[in-house]
């Protein structure tokens, strides 16, 4: 084999070591880097918005599950602070 | 909800319950296993699921803030990019005043107070007293 491909070869291998050890830190562990590759990584997006843009709508649901609004519903007036997240 | 207590008067709050981050059909985190948290739910699939999920949530925790739930499109999500927690600030003309970074790591709600309290002024807490040492 030539000897320059055998050490790019090792090069790749451990950055990929060196790569999923740090996501494994990041992450809580070993399964935890693959289940945050597999599951977690493919909805995380920095965003196209900016300060300064129009801040977007979106429709919403209540939590009586029937009634929908939107974010932008409330007259303009005074600031909203809107947080996203889960249960879990 | 501290930061809604201190400032409600003058700024308005939204929760937006977004998709799960740690369902039990994904990426389950050991800690909500505990028996103190049991948060263990898989990804809802409809909307009523996630209704559900959100009322368990706000009962449990008695939640005070305005509350809407992102319909199973993720419209909010995709527009805010905010899974799986993010905050941000909207000014009165509309526009993005305040834009955080994606959590667990860059989710960080004293950069929401601090742009609070030097709009409306801080809002101080007091100290629990220091334990004397023995």
């Amino acid at each position: 084999m030539n000897p320059t491909l055998k050490w790019i070869g090792i090069s790749l291998l451990a950055l990929v070591v060196a790569a999923y050890v740090v996501l494994s830190i990041l992450a809580g562990g070993p399964k935890d880097a693959l289940y945050m590759v597999r599951y977690a990584l493919p909805h995380m997006h920095r965003g196209n918005l900016k300060v300064g843009d129009q801040a977007p709508d979106a429709r919403l649901v209540a939590l009586d599950g029937s009634t929908c609004f939107h974010i932008r519903e409330k007259p303009a007036g005074r600031p909203l602070v809107l947080v996203f997240g889960s249960f879990t | 909800m501290q930061l809604y207590d201190d400032y409600k008067e003058h700024v308005d709050f939204l929760t937006i319950y977004i998709r799960e981050a740690h369902p039990t059909d994904e990426w389950q985190m050991k800690s909500n296993e505990k028996e103190k948290d049991d948060v263990c739910y898989a990804q809802p699939k409809t909307i009523e699921q996630r209704v559900a999920i959100a009322n368990d949530f706000t009962r449990r925790f008695k939640f005070p803030v305005p509350f809407g739930i992102d319909e199973m499109t993720n419209g909010a999500n995709d527009a805010y990019a905010a899974w799986p927690e993010r905050l941000y600030i909207v000014g009165e003309d509309g526009r993005i005043t305040y834009k955080g970074g994606n959590g667990p790591f860059k989710y960080d709600p004293k950069e929401v107070r601090a742009w609070l309290a030097q709009r409306y002024g801080e809002v101080k807490h007091p100290q629990p007293p220091a334990e004397k040492k023995s």
